[in-house]
């Protein structure tokens, strides 16, 4: 008897424990994914529905239509917005990775007398928070004639990926074993060929991730393209759905919701995927 | 060893010595030629990026800094020095003072219920169970989505009409019907308003928290904990000696980086509310924004953004010398 009762107050200890758990986290769980659920159902709802406060709200009254999407993409510049984000996305990108792929070598690498404070001086521009910034590039921006255009956020992005990124690279490239590049000095490569011939192969890793990132960080802005750019045509995506579909107090809910979260789902799970990348890179300086 | 003729031996000393010497010297020359072409093209390398961030991010620092001491508006480009005319105008207007405190409180209290939040959840997380990366990938959302596009979603759970917190509210009695006194506006009325953009900030963050614990706990080696144990230390004494100590450098990095993004976000509230009702939710942001390029005031809006400066200036120097400790 003591025998058996043993085994299952173990498991009832073990049931209880699970149980806990999930109690505690589903509070968490729902007030995280609760707003993204009720900005699709808004964006799926029909007008009418939308706006029915004797009903539950939580679900469909009238049957779900597409008819906000239809909306965005024959009445407003969306498609415009989704263009000009991804043309800025990809020019930072290719900026980035040409200025940090290089700079994070040199300061991984190549035993520069200073490499550590400049190393750390570069990340440190990561912080400096566009705030204090936007006016005197506002000014940059206005002398070389992009005021208004997309281009000006091609410029003015890479202010943020180029350090961040660099600090990836370099905390990358340290981990990119020694020998392999000597092997190839051996073998008869100049400094630069067996940069490119032989380390950065082996980096694409992390040369994907810093893409991933120039792509997350860029559209994670929002007081650039509001400042820069107001052209509607010329708008990224998150500022584009901000001020275009909210004209004075009319607000067409159901195409914001649906603009904002067709762009705004894949960036989210893409940024899940290289969450805890982007979290050793900001704390990587804690971490030996 | 044979014995060698009389002049022999210094001869061929000389000449074994003279080699290696000769070859010494060449060594020598040929690695410091080396050192100089591995230090050219290092430079060369980093080159581009410490150009891009100095030119776009250094010298627009320094320039906001004039600006800050100057006249310039959007309309006239040629602007005089006013020396600290803006601070003292900055500092005199009752707007500021609203800002300035706001965006005080803003931080103070989403920095607790952020700490308090994120600490529950990484507790939580750190337990093992079935479906931990589906919750872990759940609950980072907030963090994940860009803030611009959940922020829109929150502006319209706040509806003033059509709010579903107030129709999930209403619904269990907690407050009166839509135009009475008992309904709540959250974007309207000034003490409800703050505490709606600051629910928001703590929602997108305390994921953030919650994960940056979590990778703190999980760089302590189990060894060290073990040992702890081992040597006889109680839950406490470990938690103090081991836990905390092994923590703080990460933990301290990730609030500092929170903090600024706190302190200098403007999105949350210039979507929600842009500064109102009557400025109650102005911060220092969102008034830079609305004096600098609004109205075109740079010099004026210089000045106000510069004063998140101090609020700053601790987190970045913390996390300076907490970077510099790093072993390289």
């Amino acid at each position: 008897m003591v025998s058996a009762q043993c085994p299952q107050s173990r498991r009832a200890k073990e049931v209880r424990r699970y149980g806990l758990i999930y109690a505690g986290l589903t509070p968490f769980i729902v007030i995280a994914v609760f707003p993204v659920y009720w900005m699709a159902v808004t964006a799926l709802k029909q007008e009418s529905d939308l706006y029915r406060m004797d009903v539950i709200p939580f679900w469909f009254y009238l049957p779900p239509t597409l008819k906000h999407f239809k909306y965005l993409f024959e009445h407003t510049w969306y498609a415009a917005w989704i263009v000009n984000t991804m043309s800025v996305s990809a020019l930072v990108a290719v900026l980035t990775l040409l200025t940090a792929i290089p700079a994070g070598y040199a300061l991984a690498r190549l035993r520069l007398p200073g490499a550590e404070n400049l190393g750390i001086a570069i990340f440190m521009t990561y912080l400096v928070p566009p705030i204090i910034l936007f006016l005197p590039l506002s000014r940059v921006v206005s002398e070389l004639g992009l005021q208004d255009r997309w281009w000006a956020l091609v410029l003015i992005y890479p202010t943020f990926t180029i350090p961040f990124c660099t600090w990836l690279l370099m905390g990358f490239f340290k981990t990119v074993p020694m020998e392999i590049e000597e092997a190839a000095r051996v073998d008869g490569c100049g400094q630069l060929g067996a940069l490119v011939r032989v380390v950065l192969p082996v980096s694409l890793p992390g040369m994907l991730t810093a893409v991933i990132f120039s792509f997350t960080l860029s559209m994670q802005d929002f007081l650039y393209a509001l400042a820069f750019v107001s052209i509607s045509d010329q708008k990224p995506v998150p500022v584009g759905v901000a001020t275009e579909l909210i004209r004075g107090d009319v607000f067409f809910w159901g195409s914001l919701m649906a603009g904002a979260l067709l762009v705004g789902i894949p960036v989210a799970i893409l940024y899940n995927f290289f969450l805890d990348r982007f979290i050793t890179g900001i704390t990587g300086a804690a971490v030996k | 060893m044979t014995a060698t003729p009389g002049g022999g031996p210094p001869d061929t000393g000389a000449r074994v010595a003279a080699v290696p010497i000769a070859g010494r010297v060449a060594g020598r020359a040929w690695w410091r030629a080396a050192t100089a072409r591995r230090l050219a093209f290092g430079y060369t390398l980093l080159a581009p990026a410490v150009l891009y961030v100095g030119l776009l991010v250094g010298a627009p620092f320094l320039f906001s800094l004039y600006l800050a001491v100057s006249d310039a508006n959007v309309g006239d480009p040629v602007a005089s020095f006013v020396g600290l005319e803006n601070f003292r105008a900055a500092w005199e207007s009752p707007t500021f003072h609203i800002a300035w405190q706001n965006s005080l409180i803003f931080t103070v209290v989403a920095f607790v219920l952020k700490g308090l939040l994120g600490t529950t959840l990484a507790f939580l997380l750190l337990q093992s169970f079935r479906g931990k990366k589906l919750v872990r990938g759940l609950v980072v959302i907030p963090f994940t989505l860009p803030i611009a596009i959940s922020v829109l979603g929150w502006k319209w759970m706040y509806d003033s009409q059509f709010s579903l917190i107030n129709w999930a509210l209403r619904g269990v009695g907690l407050i009166g019907a839509y135009g009475t006194e008992g309904w709540p506006v959250w974007l309207g009325q000034p003490h409800l308003a703050l505490f709606a953009v600051i629910s928001v900030n703590v929602w997108r963050s305390f994921p953030f928290s919650a994960i940056v614990l979590l990778a703190g706990y999980t760089s302590i080696p189990p060894e060290v904990l073990d040992s702890a144990k081992v040597d006889g230390a109680t839950f406490l004494q470990r938690f103090r000696h081991v836990v905390v100590p092994m923590i703080l450098p990460i933990l301290l990095v990730g609030l500092l980086f929170d903090t600024v993004f706190t302190l200098s976000d403007l999105s949350v509230v210039y979507l929600l509310t842009n500064g109102g009702p009557d400025n109650a939710t102005q911060i220092l942001p969102t008034l830079a924004y609305q004096i600098g390029i609004q109205a075109g005031a740079l010099g004026r809006g210089a000045a106000i953004s510069l004063f998140l400066f101090p609020l700053l200036l601790p987190a970045m120097i913390l996390l300076l010398r907490n970077l510099r400790r790093r072993e390289w």
